[in-house]
């Protein structure tokens, strides 16, 4: 019984620590750069669900890393006008094609699904209005932001 | 028997976790040449299914500006709303009508047509500019 309390302590803990524990969008919105006309923005977030929260692959934007994908964690990447491709590896690759504009701006999510082994992890193209509306209570993730 | 259920169990998981691609064809966009494109709204909600059986909704209210077209029809981006595809991996669509029906997708990136084999009906309101 008492192996069972610890398991559970120890598990909620692996848990809770596998969150992001950055600061929230509303602290560090002052501190995001302006975005170059040149450039468009990419904002990649999670919802803060309990699971799968273990799993935190990489994302990769054409073909580079530009960080992971963390429960409650959100980042941006400013990127040349173009064709984009985000890509999660898991058990399986699962990738997201879509346009960027010069000085336009869009968010992907990345949500965790059922996997034969282990869970995947999807990016998705969403709705402005829907992106930041559930980044509100994310967390940073990304490079330091300059105060 | 027991053991049947379970790798028949089995194969139905991994059925349903291997999607196919999205099928498409290459497709060349020719861009509309008005300086002011003609832009629309749609009135009602639509509900539709793609072939690779992921459900979608387009909003009523969603508004669309005609950037072109290709052999198969017109070709209309979503401007305030966001229109994907989904097999194996999601893809950004615009949608290609014809006759007032939804008739397939647009994949820029991809620059090919991928159909919808139960196109479906769209209200479509030209929006007048100023």
């Amino acid at each position: 019984m008492k192996l069972l309390r610890l398991a559970t302590i120890a598990s909620t803990t692996a848990l809770l620590a596998a969150c992001a524990s950055g600061p929230k969008l509303a602290e560090v919105k002052s501190s995001i750069p302006a975005l170059k006309p040149s450039e468009g923005r990419i904002y990649f977030y999670r919802s803060n669900s309990m699971m799968g929260a273990a799993l935190q692959p990489e994302i990769k934007l054409n073909g580079k890393v530009v960080g992971n994908s963390k429960p409650g964690g959100f980042f941006f990447v400013d990127a040349a006008p173009g064709p984009q491709e985000v890509m999660t590896s898991t058990e399986v690759e699962k990738k997201l094609t879509f346009t960027l504009g010069a000085g336009e701006t869009r968010y992907v999510k990345t949500s965790i699904g059922f996997g034969l082994m282990v869970g995947r992890v999807y990016p998705e193209l969403v709705d402005n209005a829907v992106g930041q509306k559930e980044m509100e209570d994310s967390s940073y993730t990304g490079q330091p932001l300059k105060r | 028997m027991h053991r049947f259920k379970i790798a028949a169990a089995a194969a139905c998981l991994a059925l349903a976790a291997c999607a196919a691609e999205v099928v498409r064809q290459p497709s060349e966009l020719k861009p509309t040449a008005d300086a002011a494109p003609r832009s629309f709204v749609l009135r009602d909600s639509v509900k539709y299914m793609l072939d690779s059986r992921y459900e979608r909704v387009l909003r009523g209210y969603t508004q669309f500006v005609e950037v072109g077209s290709i052999a198969q029809g017109r070709v209309l981006r979503p401007t305030n709303a966001v229109m994907t595809v989904e097999g194996k991996h999601m893809h950004e669509a615009y949608a290609v009508v014809k006759d007032d029906r939804l008739i397939g997708f647009y994949l820029p990136v991809e620059r090919s047509f991928s159909p919808l084999s139960q196109p479906v009906s769209l209200t479509l309101e030209e929006r007048k500019t100023q």
